[in-house]
């Protein structure tokens, strides 16, 4: 136990205002929702324990629940992919070692700092309406353009682009990773005379595993998180037909506008459920495809 | 000393605990808290008349707190749950029932006259804000429904009509005229399809509120069902704007068709119209939402808002003492204007009279003009009255796109609402 303890108090130390903020601010939440998940509480009355009612209706009756279940998954299944190849893809450009490589560095990640915060969600909106950039851009070259965010059909494809955009932080691990690569794989290959998309999958892919592996746990989970840009994008609404009915946006219009926050913990511990099997899938099949170089076997 | 690990962890956690505890609570003898809903002209003088009340009651500290009508009902929910509501807020028709159904508001019956002074109002003004006999809001300004409408566009069209008592007839005939004025480019009015606000003068029209007095849904599919038809025929005639205007939700002021110049008419609350106006250039007057031939009058007169004293309110005295002063001093009066609403006292109005503006003169006239034209007060709003409109908004969207014809969408949406007000009464 001493051992254990001389051995990671390092790690403790530099863990320790994240464990704080955990134990002291959101710790209580957390259980206090677990515990509302099981009551009717409308944020003013006392709660009433309802037993798993909230969790029965989620399931037996809410088409809601269902319709935001959807295009949630949806947006995962297309957004994260393509995300990840855009990092991916920026950061082998900015890999060739040019010159003022932080300069670039920086611009490729501004939008990621960016992106979360309403004025570009507000932008997006002004970009793909039926006014907007987008379309004025189209009529440049004799085509003319739909209500992109006010068609159900194309919405939450702009939100996709959005977040194909914020590519920064995954860029930057794949730059670290890249960087990780020994050169000398390479050189090998050079002089096998293997062409260079072999190279990419036969060294970059392999040696990038680990990385591409965590990214895309990351990413998984962010999107499912994804709440400002629908939130803003549809006026907390999800409209228009419900086509930006993200998860979190119906979570939070059952708190915090019709006062079911009983119903809405419940709907936030389906959500953690359901990350958390996604992670956990991710974890087990991992042993599949990612090899770390420095395994002990 | 010297810094070892552990004394870095220790002092690092002493900090993190210090900084989690509460600032200790600087004590103000009196101090109360007033929140509203707002915008930038509002704001101005509701601090002005806040900054009043300081001056002339020095042992009491007022603050204010303001927020757009959409963030408004989140803050609010969230002070609730956490016992921490203002002292003084502003309340809504729409949402007086479900607050003082849960206990957070206080009954104001023991305070009238005895520190709140009521008196001077009009009979009945403060029937709204009556819920079983206690007094929960006061009344502080009314409003009725109104087309607003851009008076540059109709002379230029050569319109004339008579807003007190046009036909949905006549609307669809104006739109027409507009649009083919224009060339199209401005089309005769905002598509309404998905204002339920308007839906309720077209349901009243027929006889019937939307809701019973027992809170169950009055309102019928074939009532939804003939007004998304009306809107149909007048969008498959492109004389109102277009589907993707139609379906942004709870447009922002300055995104409305009538300032963007798109469209010559919209729907607002008759106490908005002076905020559309400062928007636009073209003046502006107001209508009242047209008839349906040969059937009722759809109008009522409602309190736009109301002042509500909460549960959380401390100092009652002072709370009650800063009301009483927006309703009876004329000073505070002159410079709230009709930005909320007519002031439901003779002596309210008679005080605001000679500082109207010329867009608030019209406004008091088309109010005066509909006192003849209006029908009973509608029964309360049930519990989840605010998501039926949110459905309204949603299946409407459907018609408006073309994906479900409008009988069809209209049996959907009764059939919705009803599955919401059954659970939000459970």
């Amino acid at each position: 136990m001493r051992r254990f303890f001389r051995r990671n108090a390092a790690g403790y130390l530099f863990l320790s205002p994240w464990l704080v903020g955990f134990f002291l601010l959101a710790l209580g939440p957390i259980l206090a929702s677990l515990y509302l998940s099981f009551t009717h509480y409308d944020m003013v009355s006392t709660p009433r324990w309802v037993g798993v009612d909230n969790y029965v209706y989620m399931f037996d009756r809410d088409r809601r629940f269902w319709r935001a279940l959807s295009v949630t998954f949806h947006y995962v299944a297309i957004a994260v992919p393509l995300r990840l190849a855009m990092a991916l893809a920026v950061a082998m450009l900015l890999d060739k070692g040019l010159r003022s490589i932080g300069v670039y560095r920086a611009i490729f990640y501004l939008p990621s700092l960016l992106g979360a915060s309403i004025a570009i969600a507000i932008l997006w909106r002004e970009m793909f309406g039926l006014n907007g950039m987008v379309n004025e851009a189209l009529a440049m070259i004799g085509i003319t353009g739909i209500g992109w965010i006010t068609t159900p059909s194309t919405s939450l494809y702009t939100i996709v682009i959005l977040a194909m955009w914020q590519f920064g932080s995954p860029m930057l691990i794949f730059l670290a990773g890249l960087r990780g690569i020994p050169r000398d794989l390479y050189e090998a290959a050079e002089i096998d005379g293997t062409p260079k998309w072999r190279q990419f999958f036969r060294i970059t892919l392999p040696m990038l595993a680990p990385v591409l592996f965590f990214n895309l746990v990351l990413q998984t989970i962010e999107a499912f998180k994804t709440f400002t840009s629908a939130f803003v994008i549809s006026n907390g609404s999800g409209a228009p037909a419900d086509s930006l009915l993200f998860y979190t946006v119906y979570l939070f219009n059952e708190a915090f506008k019709f006062f079911r926050m009983g119903y809405a913990s419940a709907l936030a511990w389906v959500l953690l459920i359901i990350i958390g099997a996604f992670t956990a899938v991710a974890f087990a099949t991992s042993k599949y495809w990612v090899h770390y170089e420095n395994e002990r076997d | 000393m010297t810094l070892n690990r552990r004394k870095l962890l220790q002092s690092m956690t002493a900090l993190a605990a210090a900084g989690a505890l509460p600032l200790p609570a600087f004590a103000q003898d009196r101090a109360i808290r007033h929140f509203w809903w707002g915008n930038p002209e509002r704001d101005r003088r509701t601090f002005e008349v806040i900054e009043g009340f300081k001056a002339a009651n020095a042992g009491i500290n007022v603050t204010g707190e303001t927020i757009g009508w959409g963030d408004y009902w989140t803050k609010m929910a969230t002070q609730t749950a956490g016992g921490n509501m203002a002292d003084v807020i502003q309340m809504a028709h729409t949402y007086i029932h479900e607050y003082a159904g849960r206990g957070a508001l206080r009954g104001l019956n023991d305070y009238v006259g005895k520190g709140l002074d009521l008196s001077h109002y009009d009979a009945g003004a403060n029937d709204v804000g009556t819920i079983d006999g206690q007094l929960y809001g006061i009344n502080i300004g009314s409003t009725s429904q109104a087309i607003p409408y851009n008076i540059a566009a109709f002379e230029k069209a050569g319109i004339s009509f008579d807003p007190l008592t046009w036909t949905t007839d006549d609307f669809a005939a104006i739109c027409q005229k507009i649009t083919d004025a224009t060339g199209g480019a401005m089309t005769g009015s905002e598509d309404l399809s998905l204002y339920i606000e308007t839906f309720e003068v077209w349901c009243r029209a027929a006889g019937h509120d939307m809701y019973n007095t027992d809170g169950t849904l009055a309102m019928t599919a074939e009532d939804v069902a003939s007004y998304w038809a009306f809107w149909g025929g007048l969008r498959d005639a492109g004389i109102v704007e277009g589907k993707d205007a139609t379906v942004i939700l709870d447009k922002g002021m300055a995104d409305l068709g009538i300032v963007k110049g798109t469209a010559a008419m919209t729907f607002r609350y008759a106490n908005q119209v002076g905020a559309v106006q400062s928007l636009m250039t073209d003046p502006v007057g107001a209508a009242m939402v047209p008839q349906r031939p040969g059937m009722g009058f759809g109008h009522y007169v409602l309190p736009s808002m109301f002042l509500c004293l909460t549960r959380d309110s401390a100092d009652v005295e002072a709370a009650l003492a800063y009301i009483n002063n927006w309703i009876t001093n004329p000073e505070a009066i002159k410079i709230l204007g009709i930005d909320r609403g007519i002031p439901p006292s003779q002596i309210g109005r008679d005080t605001l009279e000679p500082t109207l503006s010329p867009v608030e003169k019209n406004v008091v006239a088309y109010f005066g003009g509909i006192q003849d034209k209006i029908g009973p007060v509608p029964n309360a709003t049930p519990k989840g009255a605010g998501e039926v409109r949110d459905a309204f908004m949603r299946i409407g969207t459907d018609v408006v796109l073309g994906y479900t014809p409008a009988d069809e969408a209209a049996g959907m949406f009764i059939q919705d609402a009803q599955d919401i007000l059954a659970r939000a009464a459970g």
